[in-house]
């Protein structure tokens, strides 16, 4: 584990978000929070995609605390553990489904060098999504790789961590405690 | 215009496009607009860091664009004409290379920063400064994609 490059505020609360070296910017944070709550769970694309694309992300920009965790409505649509394992290199001839293999597909587009899907890529994205739900994705991603890089950039991250089920983020913020 | 077959209300392609998403658009607009109206950290060195992150994207919508409180701030057009050679071009601060340089290695490869790359940042900006730069940063690299990825087209390009 490397040594964090920021460290938290002095006056910090509990919780692991806010305690952290974002709580240096509450603001900001909140804004994040609210943000990143809307994406989750108060948009029009099912929770399991946007995760298989979230867990994808995490893998590949090797952020330990993203590769942990798992949000709690996207298994209770049914992306399993089992599933999760196979969003690795090689997915192509894995089981997991042909919309699910395309997400990762656009995942991968969208973490690499050039950012920019073929034909081929957007008529199959067309043929499975609707324009809100890829606009949706897209940001999704956007917000995914961010957070990770954040962390990252950040230091102190550890090698692993134990995988970690947590609540889907929302907004307005579930009350503490609740 | 972007590839999607439909658009929302907006000034240009990029607004046009978010707005399919209408309370998620608000929201970033609200996160994303923080750095600046708060003066979180300086819009120059902001903008110029937001610049060089969408010339390594070919992010033609994020180029086509000025931050109006970085111009307010007296943002230099000339210096701007020399930002893709910024580390062998006169009159960028030392701040300013420790920054564009901190930004690129965030856009490549985070992992791969070194703390020796990291600290002249850190040093400058604080513990606040640094997490508001690192976060604009993570804004200016994930929607220069989103803008790639749905080819969204510059301000000024036809509807």
């Amino acid at each position: 584990m490397s040594a964090p490059r920021v460290r938290p505020p002095k006056q910090r609360g509990s919780d692991p978000i806010t305690g952290s070296a974002l709580g240096h910017q509450p603001e900001a944070l909140l804004a994040f929070l609210k943000l990143y709550g809307t994406l989750w769970s108060h948009g029009v694309l099912d929770q399991a995609t946007k995760e298989l694309a979230r867990i994808r992300n995490a893998r590949i920009v090797n952020c330990a605390i993203c590769k942990s965790i798992r949000f709690e409505g996207a298994r209770k649509e049914g992306l399993s553990e089992a599933q999760v394992e196979q969003i690795r290199d090689g997915y192509e001839t894995s089981a997991l489904s042909p919309r699910q293999k395309l997400v990762l597909r656009y995942t991968d587009v969208f973490l690499s060098g050039e950012p920019e899907p073929d034909a081929a890529l957007r008529s199959e994205m067309l043929a499975h999504f609707t324009p809100a739900e890829l606009v949706e994705l897209t940001a999704g991603l956007a917000l995914f790789m961010g957070f990770s890089k954040i962390a990252v950039s950040l230091g102190g991250m550890p090698d692993s961590l134990p995988v970690n089920v947590q609540p889907t983020p929302d907004w307005p913020l579930p009350a503490a405690g609740g | 215009m972007s590839w999607l077959p439909a658009s929302g209300p907006g000034r240009d392609d990029f607004e046009r496009s978010f707005a399919l998403r209408p309370e998620l658009f608000a929201a970033w607009r609200e996160f994303a607009g923080i750095f600046w109206e708060k003066r979180l950290v300086d819009p120059v060195l902001l903008e110029l860091c937001r610049l060089r992150v969408a010339q390594l994207h070919g992010a033609r919508h994020a180029l086509s664009t000025r931050t109006p409180e970085a111009l307010q701030a007296g943002l230099d057009e000339a210096k701007l004409a020399r930002l893709a050679e910024w580390w062998k071009q006169p009159g960028f601060t030392a701040l300013e290379r420790a920054a564009l340089r901190f930004a690129e290695q965030f856009v490549l490869d985070p992992g791969a920063m070194s703390d020796e790359e990291a600290r002249p940042v850190i040093e400058a900006l604080g513990d606040a400064g640094t997490v508001a730069f690192i976060e604009a940063l993570a804004i200016f690299d994930g929607f220069g994609r989103f803008c790639r990825m749905l080819d969204v087209q510059p301000v000024g390009a036809s509807a």
